[in-house]
């Protein structure tokens, strides 16, 4: 239900987008070259962390452009889009947000609408 | 005064009521109290409350297409509106569900777990019907089609509730550069001033004229928008909000007009000034009819005018239920006692001297232990300070156990709460979003307190007005509370019953049962108990259950925490949230230019994504499905048919880099390839399996058109953007889909040269000049058209595309040079049939995202030489190597007669065992299977594991009544295995 500030259109709604997964897990130069273990982490692993996560979207229903955007997973904040091809912005950047609504803990969900004493 | 009266009907009597009255403050003025009966025991039910927060007096409306669980309290009645009591039979007042009151025993928490077992079977065929006919609340509404629309706004500020402090927050917007969304979801602006007598004069003037005057200044100012009988359900992240309009209040549905709208709301500031909502106490018998909220029969006296009752019974542990008991008695009417559970000392002067004025009753430091009475209260039991139990005989008795901070909008943002043990109640802590909570909404229960939460709250927004408001009081300003949730019980029998939520029958005793069964988190509780999980989110009732389970577990209650409050606040309709998808609006439908030629055939269609795809068609009326098919099929591989084809994804791609990109995306090379040809080719998914197949023709080394299958147009024009943007943007190329700028037609069969050369006589369709699997674009009339020769179905084939415009005229034209062969359009089932007689595949039949190129024999389309294309190095991959994957294979019945079932298993021995004890080893599943016409047999395509090595060898087919058939394996090609017919 969020927006996002689409770098070619501006913000709009979540609903005219899609995601496209981790950003920046490079297509191996020379695939023959490497081993089956490498090849299948590229094509099937990927991470999912609760908290900063560098990610691709696509403009599906607008520019159809793909662009990257940093998103705090446990709160839906996006706090950087940026294009295609730019240089990522480095974690350290984005220390200061909130982590959680409630505090809740790094692993697993917390449905906390109490504050704990 | 004379007021014209509205007429309605509640169970088939005719009443009368007042404009604006709610069905719940009409029937009260008509004396009815007896409105529903429960969701499991079947008690009888009355009116609890006045507002949305009403747990009971659920009611259907038969004329807006039986319209059920409709809150009687909410609803407005106009003339002819006909309203039905819900959950009983035969009748309201003699229901033979409440047997269940006296089985209730065994409908303890967790009744619906712990009984309905076994044996197998039961749950479906005796319990499930059982349940359903005698739990539950109204009948599903009759099916209509909703006018119901969406709107959007885009604000700076959305208020939330309309009352004094949502009013004085817009006071301090009015006329300012910020653009306001004033949200109210009664019909008029103003709450608690309407509700209740409690402020007797703003800045000396009767609160009805400051409202007046407030309401003016704000429909004059042209930044605040005002939304009424608006309620907003939902609080979502990132500052969007959902809210429900109803346009139908006091009215009829309208046929033209919406009746409902959803306005999704994205604002930069939320100030929350929704209020606050009274809560109950738990005694034996709270919930029969007569037994109400003291505010809400308040509202009733202030709002519509209806006096529920002359002299109730007020039974209280705070200090708001002075303005009832001045309220009354400003009328003339005199309460017939008084309970407070406080010391004398404690309870405020005003409300002592009222008693004594009046000489009202007194009963300090007393409870109401419980109420006696059948269908209504007919008395009252009260346990006085000296701890002995007197009875009052009263017909209505009036409840205040306090009132709770309206907090689910604000937990909905992810706001945090904390306890506020002066009041009693959770209240906002920590925001989350950009929220600002005004008012009783905050925790505030104070008028004085409120202007200077105003000022405050709103000093972070610039250039507002000042406020120039001096309240002048009835009664005492401070809000005092002594805890209490439940009394105790002095009588035990089936019959008494201490409710903590009334909409889904749960008691005090299930509550405890639930703790000693071990259910000590809140969350868990809720779900065992079903407690707080009806309609009404148990809103007059939840925090008592914690106030009751905190004590149970001697927890402090903020230890015990609140259970999760999720969207929507309160039910929103299906029609509203579907809006205008549904019907013909729901997907839209996508039409070939020839669909009015196919329906004249009398076509009958298949739905191939949003595609109307013609399927088969009928020749005469009695002709069946499959003798359609059959015919078609016949013809042809005897003359020639005809496809339309115009659904077939077609995407043009241009650009200095385009060779390179589409030897990256496809598994063919094109590298060597001459321009005008076209080529069979597959695409691969990076892991190796089959995504899509198609033609790509090469009209140079800088241009290519491709076609996709029809359901995969879109996803495939997307996955070529994205390499082309992610992976390699250095590569110079430019895509556009093509699908709907021509109409295409598939000609197939061994006449179709000479129909060709008919058709387009200046054009030389020789083997020399137009060899299989090469186009040219030809001149036709004042337009372009290209021909390519390929085929589908095995026989020698065309494919001609053609600008929409001038399609049907041709498409005519092949029939009328074609009569001699008896020419014959045919669907997507003899498609389908023609194309497995050959052995092609369908990429989505006879491949489901698991199956290689290797596992269809198609290793010959995979470019070798070339270095690189997606999916290429997966097709290394131990697993893609490995022998004993699922390949394609053909099948054919050893019993000619016999047909095979698509779908079904291929096993290895004839008998099937019983399933559970031995289960039969798979070897894998038809994928594809049709009675052949031109071969008299059926043949089939089938997924079995080491399907190579297997070919020649008999297997067995499952059939539908647990039944095998003997198959012989076979290579998946049927038909003139020499591909001789089309290359003729």
């Amino acid at each position: 239900m969020f927006t996002i500030r689409c770098p070619y259109c501006g913000e709009r709604d979540q609903s005219e987008f899609s995601n496209g997964g981790e950003a920046h897990v490079a297509r191996p130069k020379d695939p023959e070259q490497i081993s089956d273990r490498e090849w299948s982490e590229y094509v099937f692993i990927r991470a999912n962390p609760k908290g900063i996560y560098y990610e691709r979207w696509v403009h599906t229903h607008g520019c159809k452009k793909w662009f990257n955007a940093v998103r705090n997973t446990s709160t839906d904040e996006i706090l950087k889009v940026y294009k295609m091809g730019e240089t990522p912005p480095p974690l350290k950047e984005f220390k200061n947000t909130i982590k959680t609504p409630s505090g809740e803990p790094d692993v697993g969900s917390g449905n906390f609408s109490v504050k704990k004493p | 005064m004379t007021e014209s009266k509205i007429y309605f009907k509640f169970d088939g009597k005719k009443y009368a009521g007042n404009e604006g009255d709610t069905i719940a403050a009409a029937l009260l003025r008509n004396n009815v109290r007896l409105i529903g009966r429960s969701f499991k025991y079947h008690r009888p039910r009355g009116i609890y409350t006045c507002g949305i927060e009403e747990p009971n007096a659920l009611v259907q409306i038969i004329n807006e297409h039986n319209e059920p669980n409709v809150r009687a309290t909410v609803k407005k009645i106009y003339e002819g509106m006909i309203v039905k009591s819900q959950n009983r039979w035969p009748s309201l007042k003699t229901d033979l569900g409440s047997i269940n009151n006296i089985l209730s025993p065994i409908f303890s928490a967790g009744f619906y777990y712990k009984t309905f077992m076994g044996p197998k079977g039961f749950w479906k065929n005796v319990y499930e019907p059982l349940i359903r006919r005698t739990a539950g609340l109204g009948k599903p509404p009759k099916e209509f089609k909703s006018k119901s629309i969406h709107q959007h706004h885009n604000v700076e500020v959305i208020i939330v509730g309309g009352g004094l402090s949502g009013l004085l927050a817009a006071r301090k917007f009015a006329g300012t550069n910020y653009d306001v969304l004033l949200v109210e979801r009664e019909d008029a602006l103003g709450g608690v001033l309407k509700n209740a007598d409690k402020i007797k004069s703003i800045n000396d003037q009767p609160t009805d004229e400051w409202l007046e005057k407030t309401e003016r200044l704000i429909r004059n100012s042209n930044n605040i928008k005002t939304l009424k009988n608006t309620l907003v359900t939902t609080y979502n992240f990132s500052d969007h909000l959902i809210a429900l309009e109803d346009k139908n209040v006091g009215k009829p549905q309208d046929n033209e007009k919406p009746e409902l709208v959803l306005h999704k709301i994205r604002t930069n500031h939320t100030i929350l000034a929704n209020g606050h909502i009274e809560r109950f106490i738990t005694f034996r018998n709270n919930d029969l009819p007569g037994v109400m909220l003291a505010a809400s029969f308040e509202k009733y006296l202030n709002r519509y005018g209806v006096v529920p009752d002359e002299s109730p019974v007020v039974f209280t542990n705070n200090s708001s239920t002075y303005s009832l008991l001045k309220s009354l008695t400003d009328l003339g009417h005199k309460p017939k006692a008084y309970i407070d559970i406080r010391d004398q000392k404690n309870i405020e002067k005003e409300t002592v001297e009222l008693l004594e004025k009046f000489s009202i009753p007194f009963y300090p430091k007393s409870e109401i232990e419980g109420c006696e009475g059948q269908k209504e209260v007919k008395k009252v039991s009260i346990r006085t300070k000296k701890n002995q139990i007197t009875k009052i005989k009263t017909s209505m008795l009036c409840v205040s156990g306090g009132f709770n901070p309206d907090i689910h909008l604000f937990t909905q943002s992810k706001g945090l709460l904390k306890w506020d043990k002066d009041h009693l109640t959770f209240k906002p802590d920590r925001i989350f979003q950009k929220t600002i909570t005004l008012g009783s909404v905050s925790g505030n229960f104070s008028y004085e307190k409120l202007l200077v939460e105003v000022e405050k709250k709103l000093s972070e927004f610039e250039g507002l007005n000042e406020l120039e408001v001096k309240f002048e009081l009835n009664g005492p300003e401070k809000f005092q509370i002594k805890e209490l949730w439940e009394t105790k019980h002095e009588k035990k029998s089936l019959w008494s019953k201490s409710f903590i939520d009334l909409q889904n029958d749960v008691t005090t005793k299930d509550l405890r049962q639930a703790v000693n069964e071990g259910f000590n988190r809140i969350e868990h509780l809720k779900r065992f108990t079903t407690n707080s999980m009806g309609t009404d989110q148990g809103k007059i009732s939840s925090i008592n259950a914690l106030g009751i389970v905190s004590k149970i577990l001697k927890k402090d209650i903020s230890e015990v925490g609140t259970t999760t409050y999720r969207p929507p606040y309160s039910p929103v309709n299906f029609s509203a949230i579907a809006g205008r998808s549904t019907y013909e609006f729901y997907d839209p439908e996508r039409k070939t230019p020839l669909h009015s030629w196919h329906v004249k055939q009398n076509a009958v269609f298949e739905n191939v994504g949003q595609w109307k795809r013609p399927w088969y068609f009928k020749k005469s009326e009695d002709e069946t499905m499959h003798q359609s098919v059959q015919r078609e099929a016949e013809q042809v591989r005897k003359t020639a048919g005809i496809l339309d084809g115009s659904t077939l994804g077609k995407i043009e791609i241009k650009g200095k880099d385009a060779l390179t990109f589409v030897n990256l995306m496809y598994t063919n090379s094109f590298t060597k390839m001459k321009p005008k040809t076209g080529r069979y080719a597959l695409m691969l998914g990076e892991d190796g399996m089959v995504k899509d197949d198609g033609i790509v023709c090469k009209i140079n080394d800088q241009h290519f058109i491709v076609t996709t299958t029809t359901g995969n147009a879109a996803s495939v024009l997307a996955h070529m953007e994205e390499y082309a943007q992610t992976e390699w943007p250095n590569l110079n190329v430019y895509m556009n889909s093509i699908t709907e700028q021509f109409a295409t037609f598939n000609l197939s069969g061994p006449k179709s040269r000479v129909i060709m050369s008919r058709v387009f006589n200046d054009i030389d369709f020789s083997n020399d000049q137009f060899p299989f699997m090469s186009f040219d674009n030809f001149k036709y009339l004042d337009t372009e058209i290209r021909i390519l020769r390929a085929s589908f179905t095995g026989e020698l084939g065309y494919e001609i595309y053609v600008p929409p415009s001038h399609a049907l005229k041709l498409w005519q034209k092949f029939f009328i040079y074609s009569r001699d062969f008896d020419l014959v359009p045919y669907g997507t089932e003899t498609m389908h049939l023609l194309r497995a007689e050959k052995g092609y595949i369908i990429v989505g039949q006879d491949t489901d995202g698991t199956v290689t190129p290797i596992d269809l024999h198609l290793n010959w389309m995979i470019g070798k030489k070339k270095k690189d294309f997606i999916g290429k190095r997966s097709l290394t991959r131990s697993d893609i190597v490995r022998e004993n994957r699922k390949q394609l294979v053909g099948l054919v019945p050893i019993d000619k007669t016999l047909g095979i079932e698509e779908g079904q298993h291929v096993i290895e021995h004839k008998d099937l065992s019983l399933p559970i004890k031995d289960p039969v080893d798979m070897l894998g599943h038809v994928t594809s299977s049709y009675f052949s016409p031109n071969l008299n047999h059926s043949v089939a395509m089938a997924l079995i594991r080491s399907g190579k090595r297997k070919i020649g060898s008999r297997l067995f087919v499952s059939t539908e009544n647990l039944n095998t058939i003997a198959v012989e394996v076979v290579e998946p090609n049927f038909i003139d295995p020499k591909n001789e017919r089309m290359m003729l």
